[in-house]
């Protein structure tokens, strides 16, 4: 389970709170939807929970399995079983997409106590998962995320989540610049993963996403809090009322 | 008036050291007075320094402290072929053609015998001895105005004359090794004159390397291209001449039409190097890539100074230097493109880029275009920057530990120039560098 309570959060150098005081809860087994206006600190949550550099932390914590997620290091909490599916994942020329899918994942099986899978091994799965997400495979050879488009760098955000097989997976705003084809394989990824040993977090701010993956419940966040809680139908309820009650209540 | 010039220990101990050598230096008369006269120049010249501006950076008249004595003569004794092997590292993995110089000799011993079809090749020594040599005007250049080649003149013991036929492809690269062996600090002076046949394509890798136990000295190589029309010539050049050692290395491309020209200097683990290449467009049409990579650690200083003569039009040339810096180590990068004003439609880009991993690390980056016609493409850049984060959080976000991380950008930072070196040889490349990489981040 994660266990977020009452999370502060600002940017190392600057004052202002852009979590001001977040509490949430997503059980395993469970997909919990994030969703809000521009500037709400949705994507602020995701990189806080992954580790990122920048955010100090000034109250609260953050528990997933019972263990404090803010004294780990990234990686550590890769270990731990947390991913964050980046809204821009980066493109890293001269490394090859599949020398850094192997790389992570080896790591991570290592520092779970798992064997590490050969080259052959590796390979099989990678191809299979692939083409499950309608990606060719010389993808798989190319420079990590070069020259691929929005939606291919999408497609390989779930395709590192199916090889890493988190337990915590949050996505931040994996639907935004996709077209509906990608958006719905995108979604059968993601719908693939959901397991009972599984939390999902996703952070998206438009309901669209909510179609294919659907949410076992719905947090409406704006100004740095959680403002309204709900089931899936909060989702098309946003819809049609927009965010405007929410931006005025943080206001 | 006269003024009077006053010469450094190492300047007037390579004057000295001449007039103790000369008689064994190889060659009959000509080439002794070639010799004479390129000493002559070297007097005159001195060593380069700082005031002149293609050495502004790398200035070895205070960098050179003293002036080893030149080997001269056959070594005493080879190197077993386990130790050559161990040397070259992943080299020796490369189906080549190997030619083997020992502190500047030829050794048949570790070489290969026969030379491939279509290939002629002769020692420079014997060369020099019989005569054949001296039919080049150009290995006689006294380098009246470039003292690093007055001073090779003065000294070369050894290198390969190579002459390709025309329309030949070699199915394996041509591997030069140019081992530093003695126990004594030497100066080592060899020269390569390499004529590449019209139509032909080519690979030949230079490696200029120390046999542990080898005394760190100094090295002065130059290399002679010419190709002729279409040919092809991709040339990789390797140093690793051990901490202590001052390389200096001239590289003087000719490009004919239609023909393209390759080249990489990879460099790491040495003191001091020198890695100067001018290179100039003979024909119309012709192409060359430039490029290399370079990693320091310590206080070792890397110079790469280029200078590519577009003499005629509808030429191509490309430069890619990636450094890795760390400690007090000094990149230099000086890129200098010029478009005579016959030569239209050039087209010339040059970039620089380099990864600092210390605040004392040093690079000098200095592009130039000194252009003369108008109808031309020209671009250059440098950039010096230091591990980007939001990459390295990318890497441990997904498991990938802070150091193993870091290791993967150096690697992928630098990966972008290797790549540009042939399928053949990039492996072995890019080994050669991750062991150097490792210690430089260790």
């Amino acid at each position: 389970m994660l266990e977020i309570r009452n999370l502060r959060v600002k940017l190392t150098d600057e004052d202002k709170l852009i979590l001001d005081g977040v509490s949430l809860e997503v059980p395993k087994g469970q997909v919990h939807a994030i969703m809000g206006p521009n500037g709400s600190g949705k994507s602020t949550l995701a990189y806080v929970l992954s580790g990122r550099d920048g955010y100090q932390v000034t109250d609260g914590s953050i528990r997933w399995n019972g263990e404090d997620l803010l004294t780990m290091e990234p990686d550590q909490r890769a270990a731990k079983g947390v991913f964050l599916a980046f809204q821009y994942p980066m493109e890293i020329p001269g490394v090859a997409t599949m020398t850094f899918l192997r790389t992570a994942v080896n790591s991570v099986r290592k520092r779970q106590g798992e064997k590490e899978f050969t080259t052959p091994e590796f390979l099989k799965r990678a191809r299979a998962e692939a083409t499950r997400l309608g990606m060719a495979e010389d993808m798989l050879r190319r420079p990590l995320n070069v020259g691929f488009s929005g939606g291919e760098k999408k497609r390989m955000e779930i395709l590192q989540m199916a090889m890493l097989e988190p337990t915590l997976c949050v996505m931040d705003e994996t639907d935004s610049g996709l077209d509906i084809d990608a958006v719905r394989v995108v979604s059968e990824g993601v719908n693939r993963l959901r397991s009972k040993d599984r939390a999902m977090l996703i952070i998206t701010h438009y309901q669209r996403l909510l179609n294919y993956i659907i949410p076992d419940r719905v947090h409406v966040m704006a100004g740095g809090k959680i403002q309204k809680s709900g089931g899936k139908e909060l989702a098309l309820e946003l819809e049609k009322s927009g965010y405007a009650e929410f931006k005025s209540r943080a206001a | 008036m006269t003024v009077a010039i006053t010469r450094t220990k190492a300047e007037q101990g390579l004057s000295q050291n001449f007039e103790a050598a000369a008689a064994q230096l190889p060659g009959g008369p000509a080439v002794a007075a070639a010799r004479r006269a390129a000493i002559g120049a070297f007097a005159a010249l001195g060593l380069p320094h700082r005031r002149l501006e293609a050495w502004k950076y790398t200035d070895l008249r205070s960098a050179l402290k003293d002036a080893p004595p030149p080997a001269v003569g056959e070594p005493r004794a080879l190197p077993k072929s386990t130790e050559l092997e161990a040397v070259l590292e992943a080299l020796a993995e490369v189906a080549a053609h190997r030619l083997v110089f020992i502190d500047g000799v030829y050794a048949p011993g570790l070489s290969h015998a026969a030379a491939p079809a279509g290939v002629r090749f002769t020692p420079l020594a014997a060369g020099l001895r019989t005569g054949q040599a001296e039919a080049s005007q150009a290995l006689l250049a006294t380098g009246e105005r470039e003292a690093v080649i007055a001073l090779n003149t003065a000294f070369m013991t050894d290198g390969a004359l190579l002459d390709v036929a025309p329309g030949r492809a070699l199915d394996k690269p041509l591997l030069l090794v140019f081992l530093r062996r003695s126990a004594e600090a030497r100066l080592i002076t060899t020269r390569n004159h390499i004529n590449i046949g019209a139509g032909s394509r080519v690979t030949l890798i230079e490696a200029h390397l120390s046999l542990p136990g080898a005394a760190a000295g100094q090295s002065n190589t130059l290399s002679e291209l010419r190709l002729e029309a279409d040919a092809q010539l991709s040339h990789v050049k390797v140093t690793l001449g051990g901490r202590g050692e001052s390389h200096v290395s001239t590289g003087l491309p000719r490009v004919g039409a239609g023909a393209t020209y390759r080249a990489f200097q990879f460099t790491a683990g040495t003191g001091l190097v020198r890695n100067g290449i001018g290179l100039t467009f003979d024909g119309e049409g012709g192409k060359a890539d430039v490029s290399g990579c370079f990693l320091g650690r310590g206080s070792e200083h890397i110079d790469s100074t280029l200078v590519i003569d577009h003499a005629v039009a509808g030429c191509e040339s490309r430069e890619l230097f990636k450094g890795v810096l760390a400690d007090k180590a000094r990149g230099v990068f000086q890129g200098k493109v010029i478009v005579r004003p016959d030569a239209q439609k050039t087209d010339g880009k040059q970039m620089a880029q380099v990864l600092m991993l210390s605040e004392d690390a040093e690079f000098d980056s200095k592009p130039e275009l000194e252009i003369n016609a108008d109808d031309v493409v020209c671009g250059h850049g440098s950039t010096s920057a230091e591990i980007d984060k939001d990459l390295l959080f990318y890497f441990r976000a997904r498991g990938i530990a802070a150091e193993e991380a870091r290791a993967l950008l150096i690697e992928s930072f630098i990966g972008e120039a290797i790549d540009k070196v042939e399928e053949a040889v990039r492996p072995a490349l890019m080994a050669l560098a991750r062991a150097r990489l490792a210690q430089l981040t260790s």
